[in-house]
């Protein structure tokens, strides 16, 4: 069809379409619907051998060894951002950036006072990382012994397109390095050297952040998690993301 | 021009409006808390830094409002000397848990425990760059 006679038909959209074309073609759609899933779309009754596994991988299941990951006790967070402090030195971090940061919200509680809630946050560590996802041209990705998500400043365009897709806002452009900066649980810095604690969790002076190996049964974050009673939860699980930075009310 | 009139007769009435507003509540709020401190100890709050940032303490609270005296604390639990505790080693939490300072009476009993709620004192940075008035984003950028 040539261009000049496309621009002789009428449009297909919703407002020049006739109801009646609209109603049709809707009749269709559930026919085919209803043709295709049966009685699954339409049986309401309850699933009785689906279980809940909950966000914590299940024993044996995890990924990586060392399964790199952080355990938050939240509750005990006080926002002394000491953390925040010894992340910017180790990691060279500039006045504009953060790998870490700690959040508030703040909620009412009986008698009329109001409780103030500190969140630390900072990468997860996804094991579905949407950030390499959407990375054009590979420079950032899970590494395949620890899990940990790395960069490679060298091939890092730019395009902040890892920063968008991030659930958790762990991502920030280095306008020196041009390329974007994240935290990598102080690998290059720390953990390559033989040291086996984050700069964070180290200067942590309310035992808040605890960092380890999720696959050693005797590690601490492997027994915070699996503690009888402990109620874990992630952030922003409907992601799917499958993140690695727990937070426990213990 | 008449439009300009309205607009000056507008703004006029407004500033009157305010100001009229603003006179009222500030005198309700002198009859309704007169505070004295002679007798409740100082008002504002006191933050500390040392050994971690952003811990807040309320002579109000405490006096004011719960009904201490200040025979209560000074000069057995706390110096009357402001600012003293920060300069003592054992000014920390291991302490209060031992009953020393703020754990004499958060031992939860008397008062919530030390180890417990942490952020009722512990405000933290950003509490403090709220009470002082700074913005949230001068302080995290």
């Amino acid at each position: 069809m040539k261009i000049s006679e496309i621009e002789k038909l009428q449009p297909e959209s919703p407002d020049v379409l006739p109801s009646q074309e609209r109603r049709t073609l809707l009749k269709i759609g559930l026919a085919v619907t209803g043709v295709y899933l049966g009685g699954k779309v339409l049986s309401l009754t309850s699933a009785t051998n689906a279980f809940a596994s909950g966000v914590v991988p299940r024993l044996g299941e995890y990924p990586y060894s060392p399964h790199y990951s952080m355990v938050i006790r939240e509750h005990l967070c006080i926002d002394c951002e000491l953390c925040m402090e010894a992340c910017v030195e180790t990691n060279d971090v500039p006045e504009y950036g953060y790998r870490t940061k700690i959040l508030e919200r703040r909620r009412d509680i009986i008698g009329g006072d109001q409780e103030t809630i500190f969140m630390p946050v900072l990468c997860n560590h996804c094991n579905r990382p949407p950030c390499v996802r959407v990375c054009p041209t590979t420079a950032t990705w899970k590494d395949k012994a620890t899990g940990i998500v790395v960069m490679k400043n060298s091939r890092c365009i730019g395009c902040k397109t890892c920063m968008a897709a991030c659930p958790y806002n762990a991502r920030y452009f280095h306008e020196e390095r041009r390329a974007v900066d994240k935290c990598n649980f102080c690998w290059d810095t720390r953990l390559s050297k033989g040291d086996t604690n984050t700069a964070c969790a180290e200067a942590c002076p309310a035992d808040v952040r605890v960092f380890g190996d999720l696959s050693d049964p005797n590690s601490r974050v492997f027994s915070l998690l699996h503690t009888p009673e402990t109620i874990v939860w992630v952030l922003r699980p409907e992601s799917g993301a499958l993140p690695n930075i727990y937070y426990i009310n213990k | 021009m008449k439009k300009l009139l309205l607009l000056l007769v507008c703004a006029g009435a407004f500033m009157f409006g305010g100001h009229v507003v603003l006179n009222a509540s500030d005198s309700a709020q002198e009859e309704e808390e007169y505070y004295d401190e002679d007798e409740f100890g100082p008002e504002a709050l006191i933050i500390w830094e040392s050994p971690v940032r952003g811990v807040v303490f309320s002579h109000k609270t405490h006096t004011y409002e719960m009904g201490l005296s200040c025979e209560d604390c000074h000069d057995e639990i706390f110096e009357m000397e402001a600012g003293y505790a920060e300069t003592e080693d054992d000014f920390n939490m291991e302490a209060m848990y031992e009953g020393k300072y703020c754990g004499a009476c958060h031992d939860g009993d008397m008062a919530f425990a030390a180890n417990t709620r942490c952020t009722t004192c512990h405000i933290g940075v950003r509490g403090v760059a709220r009470l002082t008035g700074e913005s949230e984003e001068s302080s995290h950028h």
